[in-house]
């Protein structure tokens, strides 16, 4: 889903990097009160984390793969503003390090992958918590679907972006059924590992979701 | 054991055990990725190794085979991600 340099107009990148600029500023300002040194370690182990296991490409026959994004993950584990600082440090130094994802893309890149799937992920966890009135089972259910739908979303959204572009000589009619298609047929494996991590980590460190709250 | 320590031991053997899916097996299928597959049809072009800025593109280490560079890239990665935390730590310890 990394979009390299070169597939989206200029339009489409200046306009994804004021969304992500301005989700930044409205990030820091809801949680600079809550940071404080042990949940900007937790910050950083998370993040760690999510850089390693996307370098896990699971490589299906056909010459495609797919690897966990970990959007949604960050959202449920420690809310939508601070998940945000994770993907976005992850995007970060994937593309200015390993040149994963362009420079000039990076705007979309962090909009579809730190916010789209950080928000989706996020409320829908919280819906349907609240939904089964903090029943475990529900949880799971809400991260299975939060990080199933928010990964769909994102690819949705990189397909509007990629259709957008006249750069890219693909429609939208092509760009969005493609890329969202794709990413709810894969999606379902990122929602299974959501909540296999959330279902682990609300026995084993049930205190990290407080941060989240 | 404490979930921290728990998490690096995790986060370790997946770095060590990831050139088996980043290299060999992406190898054995012939991986492209989608998109490049894609804007390859329409004759569009991928910029990146024209104006690269890294010597560790694409999780390579210059120097060293793909699977132990894969392994190296993602220590380098993980160092990077630590440092820019413990600015940060330094930031916000200061700021309270």
């Amino acid at each position: 889903m990394h979009i390299p340099d070169g597939y989206l107009d200029p339009i489409t990148c200046a306009v994804t990097y004021i969304i992500t600029i301005l989700f930044g500023i409205i990030a820091y300002r809801k949680s600079k009160d809550k940071l404080n040194p042990e949940l900007v370690s937790l910050i950083s182990v998370l993040a760690a984390g999510i850089f390693v296991a996307q370098m896990l490409n699971w490589p299906i026959p056909g010459g495609t793969s797919l690897h966990f994004v970990g959007g949604a993950l960050a959202g449920i584990l420690l809310g939508p503003y601070i998940g945000f600082f994770i993907m976005f440090l992850v995007l970060f130094v994937q593309c200015i390090i390993f040149h994963d994802g362009g420079i000039t893309t990076l705007g979309a890149n962090v909009l579809n992958m730190a916010i789209v799937d950080v928000l989706v992920g996020y409320y829908l966890y919280v819906l349907i918590s609240k939904f089964g009135k903090g029943d475990y089972r529900y949880k799971l259910i809400g991260a299975f679907l939060g990080g199933w739908m928010g990964i769909a979303l994102a690819g949705l959204f990189a397909g509007i972006e990629l259709g957008l572009s006249p750069s890219f000589g693909f429609p939208l009619g092509i760009t969005v059924p493609v890329m969202l298609g794709w990413h709810l047929l894969l999606g379902v494996i990122e929602g299974l590992i959501t909540a296999f991590t959330v279902g682990y980590l609300f026995k084993k460190a049930p205190y990290i979701f407080e941060y989240g709250k | 054991m404490k979930i921290s320590t728990r998490a690096w031991i995790v986060i370790l053997a997946l770095l060590f055990i990831s050139p088996i899916f980043g290299v060999v097996l992406a190898d054995m299928v012939g991986y492209h990725e989608p998109l490049d597959v894609a804007a390859e049809r329409v004759g569009l072009e991928d910029w990146s190794e024209e104006i690269n800025w890294t010597p560790f593109f694409d999780y390579t280490v210059p120097g060293l085979p793909d699977e132990i560079g894969y392994i190296v890239a993602g220590f380098i990665g993980i160092i990077v991600i630590l440092a820019i935390g413990y600015i940060a730590n330094i930031l916000v310890s200061k700021r309270r």
